[in-house]
C-alpha cells in the first residue's frame, strides 16, 4: 500500500510525465489540427490500460477516462519496442471516429509490463467520401476513411512500412498523418522513459501500488463528491436541432440516479441510431469516456483538486441501449459525434444542476461551431482552404458570477485565429467578429454572450461549411428563475434585400461581395433577471452587451441617460409578472414543440423504436414524424399505424407481436 | 559610454551599482570598476515613502564600503511599479480607439482559457472595459487600401471618452502593423483636441501583426504610463539630490537596460525587469563559474521562478505572463510557480498532504518568522528538520524561533498521525515535486535533457531547496552563486543597452522578396542606432538580426537568427530556417513554402564586462556541529559562508548559512568552493 501522506509526489511526478509527453507531442507535431487546434491527448496507463494521469494545459479535455484495456487485448505477444495503434470505432471502442488515431505502448520492467503509455491525434483525413472525413450526410462508416483495427504499428522499434504505405495510398495528406503519428510516437517514448524513471524512484512495487493509489484516490474524491449530492433521480433531456439530412430533432434523455456514493446514468428514451454521423460509438461500456466527458466538468467544477483519471470513473453507471445514438451498432457512421457530444454535456449538466442547483451555472451556448471556407486568391490564383474562426459562445450564468462571454465552460479549449493573419493569408474580409448584443440569458446573473463574425468573400462559388452548427431552434436553457438565451443562426447577406437565412444549414456556397454571417447561441442566465442589481444592468447596456429595451423588457430596469431611474425602475419591477415556478426555461421554441412531442409521445416513441430490429427505427421515427398530426402518446400511435399500412414489410415490434400471440 | 560621464574621477574610483526591489527588501550590489571590488546590501522597502530606501542604501554603501556617490559613473534601477500597478489594478484610466465592429476584441482575446476542465472558468477583466472602447468607422485592408474615418467621428469618440473620465487613449486599428498611417492621423487629431489626454498607438508600442497581442501590449503600455513615469521623475531627482552624476537606468523585460527617461513612455519594456535581470546576473555568474547550460531557480517567499541558459545565452519568449495579462514583447523566459518559502501545507479529507497554492506570504510569515503566522509553510518544514534556525537571518532583521515552526507542523502530524519530522520531510517532498513538474514543462518544451544541465539556485529561498530539486530532476550538479539574495541587482549591473525593433513583413520567403527585407534591415538597423545613440552611447554597436519565420499553414512562427547579408542570399536564408525549425520541432520540410512573419532586430551598447581576478586558494574555515533530520537526527557540519574560501572542499551533508540565505546540501555530495566563492555541489550516483 502506498504512503497517503506523500501521494502527492506520486501525482506530480505522473503529471509532469504526461506534460512531458503532451509537449514533445505539441512541439514535434506537423499538423494544425495538433499544433493548433490540439486535438489531441496522451496519458499514462497503469498494467491494465486505465488511464491514471493526463496533462492539465495542452490538449483535449475528453480522455481522462478513457481505458484502453479491451484494444491492448486485440493484439498478441507485446514486446519491449512494440507501438499498437487503431482508429476504428468498432473495435475496442478506444477511437470514437475514424480521423482519431490511437496508439499505445508497453512500459516493461523486469520482463513484465507494468504500465503503457498512450495517445490520440486527429488526423486532418483519413480517406472516405469527403475532404477532412467528416460530413453529417454520411450515413455508413465505409464511408468515413480507411479504418486499422487494433495491431502493431512499431515492432521492436520498427515502424511496419506496409501499413504506413497502406495509409499514405488512401489519405489525402499523407505527410501530415505520418508526421503526427511519429510525433506521437515520440510522445509514448518519452513517457515511457519517465515511467522507468519514476520506477527507479518509487520502486517498482511502490510504482504500481502507487499508481492503484491514484486511481483509488480519485475514484475516492469523485465518491466524496457523490455522497454530498442528495440521493434522487434527476431527469433532463435536451436536442440536436436536426438528426440528419431528414432534420427533424435528435434528442437525449438521461435519468441521473444519484444512490449514496455512486450514481447511475441511464441514456433511455434517447434517438434510436441516426443515418448520419452523429452517432456517438460508446461501445456499450457503462463506463465509456466519450459518455462521461460532462461528468469531468461537474466533478471538476464542484472540486477543482480531483484528480483526472479512471478512478473517478468507477462509481458511474452509464446504460445506453444498443441500437440507441449513445450506442450505434456498426456500420453506423460516427463522424460528427462531436455535435452530439455537446448536446450530450448539456444533458448531464442539466441532470446535475437539479441534483446541486447552488453549485452549478445554466446552460453554455453548446455549440462549438468550426468555420471554414474555400475559395480561390485571386492574386496568386490558388485554391485557398482555411479555417477561419471557432464560432463559440458564452458559458452560462454562475452562482456568483454572469457567464462568461464569447466562450468558456466547456468550449474553453478553442482558440481563434487573428483577423489580420487570416485577412492575409485568405482573400475574405471581416465586417464584424464580437459578442452579440442581448444573447446572454436574463438572469440574476446573465448568461455569457455570443460570438458574432460577419465575413466578405470575392470570388465565385466560394464554399462555406460551418461544423457543429447547431442550437439554432434549441436554446440554451436558464435555470432557478433564469432565462434562456439566443439562439444561434447563420445569414447571408444581414439587412439587405439578398438576405437568405440559413437555419441549422451547416453549408452555404457564397457569391463575389457576398456577406456571410454566423452567430453562435449565448449561454443560459440563472436566478431571477428582477433580483440583479439595477447598476449591472446599467452597466451592461453602457458595454453594449444589453440593449436598453432588453433592460425595460428582461430586468425592469429603465434608464435615464444611461443612469438607473430609481423610481421607474422600482414601479417597473413591481410590475413585472412573478418568474415561473419552473426551474428551467427553455424559450418558446421548445416548449412549442415539447407540447406536441411530449414525455409520454416520447416514451410511447422510444417502446415502439426500441421494440424494432436496429435497421428500421430511423426509418420508422422519419416517417412517424412525417405523419405526426396532434399531441401525446396516441398520435404518436396513430402515426405508427400509419406507418405500419404505408410499410406492410415493417415488422410489428416484439411488444405487438407478443400481444398478438 | 562610461568614460564620458561627468564626475568621473579617472584617477579614483569608478563606481557602477545595480539596485532591485523585491517584496520586502531593495537590493544593492555595486561594483568598484577598478578593483573588481563587489559590495552588496539589503535594506528594507518603504512602502510609504518609495526613494527612501535609495538614500539609506547610497548612506550605507558610503559608511560601509566608502562609495563617493559623485564616482558613481553607472547606476541601474529593476522596480516593481509597473507591475504592482497591473496586478493591483491601480493603473490609468483608459480609451481606446479601434475599428468600429471589432470592439471586442479585447475581451475575447485568443479564446482559449485556462483551467478549462472547470465551468468557472473565465477571462481576467480586462484593463480598458467595453464601455471605454469606442469603434471608428475605418478601415484598413489587408492589402493596406483604406477607408478613413468621416469628419467628425474622432471628434465625437474624444468628446465620450472625456465624459467618461478617460486619462490616456490607446489607438488600435487593423493592420497597423503594414502601414500606421491610419493610427498616426487619429493620434494627431486627439492630441489636437485633447492635448491634455496621452496617446499611444499600437504600431508605435510593438508593430506586430495580431490585433489581440498588439492592442493588449500597448494597453499595458498606457495602463502603467502615468505612475511609472511618476516614479522615474522621482527617481532621478532622488539621485541627483543624493549626488550621483550617473543617469539612470532602467533594467528591461528583454534583459537589458535603458536609461530612466526611455522607460517614462516605453513602460511595456519594464514590467518583468525584476524576474529578467535575475537570470543575466545569473548567466553572468554562470559563465564566471565555467557553467554553460543552467537551470536558475529564484525562490521568494510565495513562488519559484526558473528559467533556462543555453549555451550561455538566457532564452526569450514573446508570450510571458504579467499578472493575468500576457505580454507580448520579447523578454527573458521564465517560468513561475506558486510554491514559495511561505507556501502552506494542508491535509485533504482523504488524508493527503498538499502544499500551496495558499502563501503566508511575508506578512504573517512561515510560523518560525514569530510575525502572527501560525500555519506550517514550507520553510517551517525545512526548520522542524533542523536546516533553518542556527544563524542570524536576513541581515540580523528576522528571529528565527523553530519551536513555533514544531507547533505548526505538529498540527498537521496530528492530523495526520505521523511523526513531526516525518511530516517536515513530507511537506519539502510535495513542495518540490510541485515544482518539478514546472521544470519537467519547461525542458520539455524546450526539448533539453536537464542532465546535461546544472541548477543555479538564488533569491532567499533558492538555496534552501535548490539541492532537494535537483536530485529530484536528477541534475548532477548545482551551482551556488556567493551572493544569492542579489542576483537581480547584479544582473542590471552587468546589463547591455538593448532595444528591440519589429517589422512585420508577412510575405512568402522568395528571391522576388529580399529587396523589401533589406530594406526592412536598414530602416530597423536606422532604427536601432538612434535608440542606442539616445540612451547616450557611443561605443560599439552590435546590432543582432532575426527573422520570425514558418512554413506555410503553421499559424506560429520561430525566431531564426539571420546574419544581414544573408539578405541577399535566399539559399542561405531558406538553410537557416530549416536548421532553426529542425532543431526545435525534430523535424523540417525542404519542399515546404517558407513565410516571413517578422523581420526583428536587438540593438546593443555592451555594458560593463567587470572580470574579476579569481582569488587564492585558501584551506576552509571552521565549522560547526548542527542537528539535522535526515531519516533520523544526525550531526551535520554548519560552515559561515565567509568562511568558506576558495578551495575549500567538503561533503554533504552540510549546511552553509550566510546573512541572505541558507544553502542546504543534502548527503551524497561534495562540496568545492571556486575562484569566485561559487559553491559548486557534486551528486554522487
Amino acid at each position: 500500500m502506498f504512503d497517503k501522506m506523500t501521494l502527492q509526489v506520486l501525482a506530480n511526478h505522473a503529471r509532469a510525465a504526461a506534460e512531458n509527453m503532451a509537449h514533445t507531442l505539441h512541439r514535434t507535431a506537423h499538423s494544425a489540427f495538433v499544433k493548433e487546434t490540439q486535438d489531441f491527448t496522451v496519458m499514462l496507463m497503469d498494467r491494465t490500460g486505465d488511464t491514471f494521469a493526463v496533462p492539465m494545459e495542452l490538449g483535449a479535455t475528453w480522455y481522462p477516462g478513457l481505458t484502453y484495456g479491451r484494444a491492448i487485448d486485440m493484439v498478441d505477444d507485446y514486446r519491449p519496442g512494440d507501438v499498437a495503434f487503431t482508429n476504428d470505432p468498432y473495435s475496442g471502442h478506444v477511437a470514437t471516429h475514424a480521423p482519431d488515431t490511437h496508439l499505445w505502448k508497453p512500459v516493461f520492467a523486469d520482463d513484465e509490463i507494468v504500465a503503457w503509455t498512450g495517445g490520440h491525434i486527429h488526423n486532418t483525413d483519413m480517406g472516405g467520401a469527403v475532404p477532412a472525413s467528416l460530413s453529417r450526410s454520411l450515413t455508413e462508416i465505409h464511408q468515413e476513411g480507411l479504418r486499422f483495427p487494433p495491431m502493431k504499428l512499431v515492432r521492436e522499434g520498427v515502424f511496419d512500412e506496409q501499413i504506413m504505405q497502406i495509409m499514405s495510398t488512401n489519405v489525402r495528406k499523407p505527410a501530415l498523418n505520418i508526421g503526427d503519428i511519429k510525433a506521437l510516437v515520440g510522445a509514448l517514448n518519452t513517457g515511457e522513459r519517465k515511467v522507468h524513471a519514476m520506477i527507479e524512484r518509487f520502486g517498482k512495487q511502490g510504482f504500481v501500488s502507487g499508481v492503484a493509489a491514484l486511481k483509488a484516490q480519485a475514484e475516492a474524491q469523485a465518491r466524496a463528491i457523490l455522497s454530498e449530492i442528495p440521493d434522487g433521480d434527476y431527469v433532463f433531456a435536451d436536442y440536436a436541432d436536426e438528426d440528419s439530412d431528414e432534420a427533424n430533432p435528435c434528442r437525449l434523455k438521461l435519468t441521473l440516479k444519484i444512490r449514496g456514493d455512486e450514481a447511475i446514468l441511464d441514456f433511455t428514451g434517447s434517438d434510436p441510431q441516426l443515418a448520419s454521423s452523429l452517432n456517438v460509438p460508446s461501445g456499450g461500456d457503462p463506463r465509456h469516456t466519450i459518455l462521461l466527458v460532462g461528468v469531468y466538468y461537474v466533478l471538476y467544477t464542484l472540486n477543482p483538486r480531483i484528480l483526472l483519471n479512471t478512478g473517478l470513473t468507477q462509481p458511474f453507471t452509464c446504460i445506453a441501449p444498443e441500437g440507441t445514438v449513445l450506442n450505434p451498432v456498426a456500420p453506423a457512421a460516427v463522424g460528427m459525434r462531436s455535435l452530439t457530444c455537446a448536446r450530450l454535456r448539456s444533458v448531464i449538466f442539466g441532470a446535475f444542476v437539479q441534483a446541486v442547483p447552488d453549485r452549478m451555472p445554466a446552460a453554455p451556448a453548446g455549440n462549438n461551431c468550426i468555420v471554414n471556407v474555400m475559395t480561390r486568391d485571386e492574386r496568386s490564383q490558388r485554391t485557398v482552404i482555411a479555417a477561419v474562426n471557432p464560432v463559440v459562445g458564452g458559458g452560462g450564468g454562475m452562482p456568483h458570477r454572469d457567464g462568461t462571454n464569447g466562450s468558456g465552460a466547456d468550449a474553453a479549449y478553442l482558440k481563434n485565429t487573428p483577423i489580420e493573419i487570416t485577412e492575409t493569408e485568405v482573400p475574405v474580409e471581416f465586417v464584424k467578429y464580437g459578442l452579440a448584443r442581448d444573447t446572454g440569458g436574463a438572469g440574476r446573473w446573465r448568461g455569457g454572450l455570443a460570438t458574432e463574425m460577419a465575413f466578405r468573400v470575392f470570388t465565385p462559388d466560394s464554399r462555406i461549411t460551418a461544423r457543429n452548427r447547431d442550437r439554432s431552434f434549441f436554446r440554451p436553457w436558464g435555470t432557478d428563475g433564469g432565462r434562456a438565451a439566443g439562439l444561434a443562426d447563420m445569414v447571408v447577406n444581414p439587412g439587405t434585400p439578398d438576405e437568405r437565412r440559413m437555419g441549422s444549414k451547416d453549408t452555404a456556397i457564397l457569391q463575389p461581395g457576398d456577406v456571410l454571417e454566423v452567430r453562435s447561441a449565448g449561454g443560459g442566465g440563472r436566478g431571477n433577471p428582477a433580483e440583479r442589481e439595477p447598476w449591472r444592468v446599467a452597466r451592461d447596456v453602457a458595454r453594449g452587451y444589453v440593449s436598453a429595451e432588453a433592460a425595460e423588457r428582461d430586468y425592469g430596469v429603465i434608464l435615464k441617460d444611461g443612469a438607473v431611474d430609481e423610481a421607474a425602475t422600482k414601479a417597473a419591477r413591481a410590475a413585472m409578472p412573478a418568474p415561473s415556478e419552473a426551474f428551467f426555461h427553455y424559450g418558446p421554441e421548445r416548449e412549442g414543440y415539447e407540447a406536441r412531442w411530449t414525455d409520454e409521445a416520447y416514451d410511447r416513441l422510444t417502446e415502439i423504436l426500441a421494440g424494432l430490429p436496429i435497421h428500421w427505427r430511423f426509418f420508422t421515427k422519419t416517417e412517424i414524424f412525417r405523419r405526426l398530426d396532434g399531441t401525446g402518446a396516441a398520435a404518436v400511435e396513430a402515426a405508427f399505424e400509419a406507418t405500419c399500412a404505408r410499410f406492410p414489410e415493417l415488422p410489428r415490434p416484439q411488444a405487438f407481436a407478443e400481444a398478438a400471440e | 559610454m562610461d568614460g564620458q560621464l561627468p564626475g568621473r574621477d579617472p584617477q579614483g574610483e569608478d563606481w557602477k551599482i545595480g539596485v532591485d526591489i523585491g517584496g520586502t527588501f531593495m537590493d544593492f550590489c555595486a561594483l568598484e570598476a577598478n578593483s573588481g571590488r563587489i559590495a552588496s546590501l539589503k535594506v528594507l522597502t518603504t512602502p510609504d515613502d518609495p526613494g527612501a530606501e535609495l538614500r539609506t542604501g547610497l548612506d550605507l554603501l558610503a559608511e560601509r564600503e566608502g562609495l563617493d556617490a559623485a564616482a558613481v559613473s553607472r547606476f541601474v534601477h529593476g522596480t516593481t511599479v509597473g507591475i504592482n500597478t497591473i496586478i493591483q489594478r491601480k493603473g490609468a484610466r483608459l480609451a481606446m480607439f479601434t475599428n468600429a465592429g471589432f470592439e471586442d476584441v479585447i475581451e475575447l482575446a485568443r479564446l482559449r482559457m485556462p483551467d478549462m476542465y472547470s465551468l468557472f472558468c473565465h477571462r481576467p477583466d480586462p484593463l480598458v472595459p467595453r464601455d471605454m472602447i469606442f469603434g471608428l468607422p475605418m478601415r484598413m485592408r489587408a492589402d493596406g487600401r483604406r477607408s478613413d474615418a468621416p469628419e467628425g467621428a474622432v471628434a465625437k469618440a474624444v468628446a465620450q471618452a472625456r465624459a467618461a473620465g478617460a486619462e490616456g487613449v490607446i489607438v488600435s486599428l487593423l493592420h497597423a502593423w503594414r502601414d500606421p498611417a491610419q493610427e498616426i492621423a487619429v493620434r494627431e487629431e486627439i492630441e489636437a483636441l485633447a492635448p491634455d489626454l496621452f496617446v499611444f498607438t499600437s504600431s508605435e508600442v510593438w508593430p506586430v501583426i495580431r490585433e489581440y497581442e498588439r492592442s493588449s501590449t500597448a494597453i499595458l503600455n498606457g495602463y502603467v504610463h502615468p505612475r511609472v513615469a511618476g516614479y522615474l521623475e522621482a527617481l532621478e531627482a532622488r539621485l541627483t539630490a543624493q549626488g550621483v552624476p550617473a543617469r539612470a537606468m532602467l533594467t528591461k523585460s528583454n534583459g537589458g537596460v535603458m536609461t530612466a527617461g526611455e522607460g517614462r513612455r516605453d513602460c511595456v519594456s519594464m514590467l518583468l525587469s525584476g524576474t529578467a535581470s535575475g537570470v543575466i546576473g545569473a548567466a553572468w555568474l554562470a559563465r564566471q563559474a565555467g557553467e554553460g547550460r543552467l537551470l536558475t531557480l529564484d525562490i521568494g517567499g510565495t513562488s519559484a521562478d526558473f528559467a533556462l541558459i543555453i549555451d550561455g545565452e538566457v532564452q526569450f519568449g514573446s508570450d510571458e505572463l504579467v499578472g493575468e495579462f500576457p505580454l507580448h514583447i520579447p523578454s527573458v523566459s521564465v517560468s513561475s510557480i506558486g510554491i514559495g518559502g511561505g507556501s502552506i501545507a494542508s491535509v485533504d479529507e482523504h488524508g493527503v498532504l498538499r502544499v500551496g497554492p495558499e502563501s503566508a506570504g511575508s506578512v504573517p510569515g512561515p510560523a518560525c518568522y514569530g510575525r502572527g503566522g501560525t500555519r506550517a509553510t514550507v520553510t517551517d518544514a525545512m526548520a522542524v528538520c533542523g536546516w533553518l534556525g542556527h544563524s542570524e537571518m536576513a541581515y540580523g532583521q528576522l528571529d528565527m524561533n523553530v519551536d513555533r515552526a514544531r507547533e505548526a507542523v505538529g498540527d498537521l502530524a496530528a492530523q495526520l498521525g505521523r511523526g513531526v519530522e516525518e511530516t517536515a520531510q513530507a511537506i519539502l517532498d510535495i513542495a518540490i515535486s510541485e515544482m518539478f513538474v514546472e521544470v519537467e514543462k519547461l525542458s520539455s518544451r524546450a526539448g533539453v535533457d536537464l542532465r546535461d544541465f546544472a541548477l543555479m539556485p538564488f533569491g532567499g529561498g533558492g538555496p534552501m531547496l535548490g539541492a532537494f530539486l535537483a536530485r529530484e530532476l536528477g541534475m548532477p550538479r548545482v551551482v551556488a552563486p556567493r551572493r544569492p539574495g542579489v542576483v537581480s541587482a547584479l544582473g542590471g549591473l552587468v546589463a547591455d543597452l538593448k532595444g528591440d525593433f519589429i517589422r512585420t513583413v508577412f510575405a512568402d520567403l522568395d528571391a522576388a522578396r529580399l529587396p523589401v527585407l533589406r530594406e526592412h534591415f536598414k530602416a530597423l538597423a536606422d532604427e536601432g542606432r538612434d535608440w542606442l545613440s539616445a540612451q547616450g552611447h557611443d561605443g560599439a554597436i552590435e546590432l543582432r538580426l532575426s527573422g520570425d519565420m514558418r512554413y506555410a499553414g503553421q499559424s506560429y512562427e520561430i525566431e531564426v537568427a539571420l546574419e544581414p547579408e544573408w539578405l541577399s542570399d535566399l539559399d542561405r536564408l531558406t538553410d537557416a530556417f530549416h536548421e532553426t525549425h529542425r532543431r526545435i520541432y525534430d523535424f523540417h520540410d525542404a519542399e515546404g513554402r517558407i513565410e516571413v512573419v517578422n523581420l526583428r532586430l536587438s540593438a546593443v551598447g555592451a555594458g560593463p564586462k567587470p572580470d574579476l581576478a579569481e582569488l587564492a586558494r585558501v584551506e576552509a574555515g571552521d565549522s560547526r556541529e548542527v542537528q539535522v533530520h535526515i531519516g533520523g537526527w544526525r550531526p551535520v557540519p554548519l560552515y559561515p559562508r565567509a568562511a568558506l574560501a576558495a578551495g575549500a572542499v567538503f561533503d554533504g551533508p552540510a549546511i552553509v548559512a550566510q546573512e541572505d540565505t541558507t544553502f542546504a546540501i543534502p548527503a551524497g555530495t561534495s562540496a568545492r568552493v571556486d575562484g569566485h566563492l561559487n559553491i559548486h555541489l557534486q551528486f554522487e550516483d
